[in-house]
């Protein structure tokens, strides 16, 4: 195709160098690229590699350290028992809030796929959490907390959810996870909700119309027709989705720093910990590059299974 | 030598006074070989100061420009005081001082940055052991340090720990903070509490009482609190025998009937009525008194101090106690803070004046009086700081300074013993094992972590 | 926009509809809306409660009795929280235009033309996915030390296009596949050179997206934490969320009322940039998840 245009505009008149690399699509693909590749061979592709490097040395602050091999690996999976709670903690948090976020994300995008006043002020007021910078609204979650004054324990008090004073959030393992995820899930639904809002518009509704008539009730057109056609929807938000979160940092540092005595750790925090206060760079990079091969067999996986009954 | 102390320090008198006494000695003649000799002396000794000032004392470069970084005061007063004082200083001799303030915790990961980018400002206040983990970018100042024991007396055993590594002072003893308990007299003599506990087992017993007679209870953080978690439970971890490391900074010693003894004790007391809180940060448990939600709590003196000068809800219900003492002995901890020059500072004399400026006498005794007793002078002439009578309740504060050890003791402070005490092992150890009651496995997982501190990769 | 509902409107008396439409739609959204906005109701509540007020639940401590602006000018004139706005106004809209310029040849290159390699490097750029911030910080720190930008505003600058660039891409990817080969084509034929089919047809008719792009790169900009926390330790450097996070528990004391007042000053830049834009954003979502 391309050839025809090719020769018309090589025809006859001399075109300088530069223009004439242009033209052809090669050259100017890769000039176009140049830039984009520049920045992230630079600042990604470089610290990547010199991480994989650092997380096999000793390094710490102010002492480029030795060539160790797996010293810290081993150090990690053998002896550093916090790192396998941060380890499974960055599974339960990204599998638990994924469930959620899905869930209600698709009963969101359902409602607002419905007409009703103010429609486009209810549209905008719900995707407000995921524009909001993360740390801010954390910082109110904590606060809304607080072991002394959380007002979501005064609340529930009050409205005899639960009994006087109320759990206290980040005291205990499993009432400061769920904290986390509860901040997660708030946080990431809108997401989830605007995408699929979006993917369920694009369902033609004539499907829903032929499948009514067919006798199908509304859960099985749900079954058949919605959920069918939002699969490339559901299947890039939710990759994206399972990155962020596996490599999340902001919630957690935030909200817990780990607190009760390092049980809430994900594995970006632990390697902060690790890097940042405890000086140790090596071992810290070692416990972040953990999340490279985890990420990519979840993706894979992820891949493979929602591409699979195609 | 008197009138050297009680003027107000000023460098070029300071030199001219001891070339008169060096005159006087008949030295003059030697002078310039004498100086060596007397520096040499005179530097990095331990103990008392002699009647000999040792060294030239750093001499201020006009023009130049200074940069001091800090933790962000817990008394708010004292922080404008501080200002105030460097201020005076650069008016004085035409320096620039800027004093940058961020929060406690924050501080030693910009301490760590500026380090690794060998950049920053000219003085880096050190806190804890980290003249230790960063000694190689501390600039020697044991001829300052020599000038100020001859002044001021011996050094406070804890700042002299932490300052001096391998024999050669890392920075400048600055200040301790003193910790101590904070109580609701009224609520304590309305559950029976006669008198502040003197022991451990007494003050489970009066946490009990607390408890029988349904009122506010005593708590403390169990945490990663920076200050309250450390001050209380190595106390109590020391005071029932136990230790971290032996002496030679190497031996992990946790695992020991000592160390069950203490957690014994811990678990025994939130039975009866005290309540630990994991999730407790250094704010939390002032926010809890000044709500009124509990009776007694070991912190700095901030909470009383802010009873007396801010809420005056219960200042005059409230009194301080020193820290109980265990089957082993008292011992108590405090924060302590030092100050270094960094080798990478333009203006070392300069920002080596600034700090004799402020550690001079009368400087130093203005600042902890505004201070309200909130900090203690970490010199032997700063031991009867009329801070500490001028309210009687500030005892307890005064007494707890001179039983004070370090996070790690009884091995020297070192960059393993900043790791433990960074990463809360002894804290974690006890929250643990009182929030399951599987001492063992507590005691396991501390013992564990604290080997591979001690022999980590490279 | 007819639903289901339609169908059904000859079915069922209207009361019967009525309170059906309060079940099913009304009153979920009604839900949701309470939970996504009740944090910033009480953001906003907090930062105007006195110092009594904020520690005394004998009250509600849902409303505000008397209300106080004095966290506001602890907020302006105590803290250095003006230039933490400018800092991070500044390297939002800077790497924001940096990762625009990218992104806009990038996708026009992998979602218009045909090389070798294209495929490859299209794959390359998405697997750049899989190595978050959270892997890179402490090499990062490493380059950044190297070429002396700690506290540098150029540290972030050009380090935050790493994670935009391959978002915008993807999307821009989307929206120049969009456009129809024959606009362009024609162009050529009549004798301009693929530079200029590119800049004159190409880019304007992908502006829509290019738009949904920017916005969203400045969101995520503003948004950035970790980065900013590991270069930027002067407190004049900082950016919003890194200064809040870090000045505001001052030791033995939590000053919730400066926090939550920063946090929803901080929040208002990106919120209001947002309510002007929201289809842009919503398209550029969508286009992401729909056409991507």
């Amino acid at each position: 195709m391309s050839t025809a245009t090719r020769r018309v505009s090589g025809a006859g008149v001399s075109r300088p160098l530069h223009l004439r690399l242009i033209e052809r699509e090669a050259p100017m693909g890769y000039i176009l690229l140049l830039p984009t590749l520049l920045v992230l061979g630079t600042f990604l592709a470089w610290p990547f590699l010199f991480g994989l490097w650092l997380s096999v040395t000793s390094a710490e602050l102010s002492d480029p350290g030795h060539f160790i091999g797996f010293g810290n690996y081993n150090f990690e999976f053998k002896i550093d028992h916090p790192f396998w709670t941060s380890f499974w903690n960055t599974f339960l948090y990204t599998g638990v809030t994924t469930v959620f976020k899905f869930t209600l994300g698709l009963s969101m995008a359902l409602l607002l796929n419905q007409i009703f006043p103010l429609q486009r002020f209810v549209r905008a007021a719900l995707l407000l959490p995921w524009i909001i910078p993360t740390v801010l609204s954390t910082l109110a979650w904590k606060w809304m907390f607080d072991p002394t004054f959380s007002v979501v324990n005064w609340v529930a008090v009050h409205l005899h959810l639960v009994a006087a004073p109320g759990p206290n959030w980040f005291g205990g393992t499993s009432t400061a996870m769920a904290a986390l995820m509860i901040v997660n899930t708030w946080r990431g639904m809108p997401f989830y909700g605007i995408a699929f809002l979006a993917g369920l518009q694009t369902i033609p509704l004539d499907l829903y119309e032929a499948a009514r008539v067919d006798g199908a009730n509304r859960w099985q057109q749900f079954l058949h027709i919605t959920l069918p056609l939002l699969r490339p929807v559901l299947l890039v938000v939710l990759l994206l989705s399972t990155i962020l979160t596996f490599a999340d940092f902001q919630v957690p540092f935030v909200l817990t720093n780990g607190a009760p005595y390092n049980s809430t750790h994900v594995l970006a925090t632990w390697a902060y910990q690790w890097g940042v206060p405890g000086g140790a760079i090596g071992l810290g990079a070692s416990v972040s590059l953990v999340l490279f091969p985890v990420l990519s067999i979840i993706i894979a996986g992820v891949l493979v299974l929602l591409r699979r009954p195609e | 030598m008197a009138d050297l102390e009680d003027k107000p320090y000023d460098p070029e008198r300071e030199a001219w006074t001891r070339r008169r006494f060096l005159k006087a000695a008949g030295l003059v003649a030697a002078g310039a070989a004498a100086v060596p000799i007397l520096e040499a002396c005179g530097g990095g000794g331990g103990g008392g100061g002699g009647a000999l000032t040792t060294g030239k004392a750093p001499v201020p470069r006009q023009g130049a420009s200074i940069r001091l970084l800090q933790w962000v005061h817990f008394v708010p007063a004292a922080d404008t005081e501080f200002i105030r004082q460097c201020t005076e200083f650069g008016t004085k001799y035409g320096v620039t001082v800027a004093v940058e303030r961020i929060t406690a915790d924050q501080l030693i990961a910009k301490t760590a940055a500026d380090v690794e980018s060998n950049s920053g400002p000219d003085i880096i206040q050190m806190q804890y052991g980290w003249p230790h983990l960063y000694d190689a970018a501390c600039v020697d100042v044991s001829n300052e340090v020599g000038i100020l024991k001859s002044k001021l007396g011996a050094v406070a055993s804890v700042n002299d720990a932490f300052c001096k590594v391998n024999g050669v002072y890392k920075a400048i003893p600055y200040t301790i903070v003193p910790n101590a308990f904070t109580y609701r007299t009224d609520l304590l003599s309305q559950a029976g509490v006669t008198s502040w506990p003197k022991t451990w087992t007494e003050f489970a017993a009066a946490a009990a009482k607390m408890k029988a007679a349904n009122l506010q209870p005593f708590a403390q953080t169990d945490g990663h609190a920076y200050g309250d978690s450390l001050t209380m439970w190595n106390p109590v971890l020391w005071s029932h025998g136990a230790t971290e490391v032996k002496a030679d900074g190497k031996t992990v010693t946790i695992n020991s009937k000592e160390t069950r003894a203490a957690i014994a004790w811990a678990q025994n007391a939130v039975k009866g009525g005290f309540v630990v809180h994991p999730e407790w940060l250094d704010p939390d448990n002032n926010q809890a008194y000044h709500a009124n939600r509990i009776s007694a709590t070991l912190n700095g003196a901030s909470i009383y101090i802010r009873e007396k000068v801010e809420f005056h809800h219960y200042d005059s219900v409230s009194d301080n106690g020193v820290v109980p003492a265990g089957p082993k002995g008292l011992y108590t901890m405090n924060l302590i803070f030092n100050h270094a020059v960094m080798k990478w500072s333009p203006e070392k004399e300069t920002a080596k004046a600034l700090i004799m400026y402020l550690m001079d006498k009368t400087n130093y005794l203005k600042y902890t009086d505004i201070a309200g007793g909130y900090n203690a002078g970490p010199f032997a002439a700063f031991d009867n700081d009329p801070v500490w009578t001028k309210d009687p309740k500030m005892k307890a504060f005064h007494d707890v300074v001179a039983t004070g050890k370090w996070p790690g003791w009884p091995a020297t402070p070192s960059k393993q013993t900043a790791q433990s005490q960074q990463q809360y092992i002894v804290a974690d150890m006890f929250a643990k094992a009182i929030a399951n009651g599987d001492t063992e496995s507590a005691v396991k997982e501390a013992e564990s972590r604290l080997q591979a501190i001690f022999s980590r990769p490279g | 926009m007819a639903t289901a509902t339609v169908s059904r409107r000859n079915e069922r008396p209207l009361m019967d509809r009525l309170a059906g439409r309060w079940i099913r739609i009304y009153i979920p959204i009604l839900l949701f809306i309470l939970i996504t906005l009740f944090p910033f109701y009480w953001m906003t509540v907090t930062s105007f409660k006195s110092a009594s007020e904020l520690f005394d639940f004998n009250q509600s401590p849902l409303f505000v009795a008397a209300p106080t602006l004095e966290w506001y000018k602890i907020l302006f004139f105590q803290t250095n929280f003006w230039h933490w706005t400018v800092n991070t106004t500044i390297v939002a809209v800077v790497s924001t235009s940096i990762s625009l310029f990218c992104s806009v040849l990038a996708g026009y290159a992998l979602g218009r033309l045909r090389f070798r390699g294209a495929d490859a490097i299209g794959w390359g750029i998405f697997i750049t996915y899989l190595v978050p911030p959270t892997l890179l910080f402490l090499p990062l720190a490493f380059v950044i030390r190297d070429l002396h930008l700690f506290n540098n505003l150029w540290a972030l600058i050009l380090t935050y296009p790493t994670f935009l660039i391959p978002f915008c891409t993807w999307l821009l990817i989307g929206y120049f596949k969009g456009i129809p080969r024959e606009l362009e084509e024609s162009a050529l034929v009549d004798g301009a050179s693929r530079w200029q089919a590119m800049m004159r047809i190409a880019i304007p008719l992908a502006l829509p997206g290019i738009l949904s792009a920017g916005m969203f790169a400045f969101t995520l900009s503003w948004n950035e934490f970790l980065y900013s926390l590991i270069f930027m330790n002067d407190s004049l450097s900082k950016t919003i969320p890194v200064g809040v996070t870090t000045e505001f528990i001052k030791g033995d004391e939590f000053y919730w009322g400066v926090l939550m007042a920063a946090a929803l000053l901080g929040s208002i830049p990106v919120a209001l940039l947002y309510s002007f834009f929201v289809d842009y954003f919503v398209a550029g979502m969508t286009a992401g998840a729909v056409k991507g």
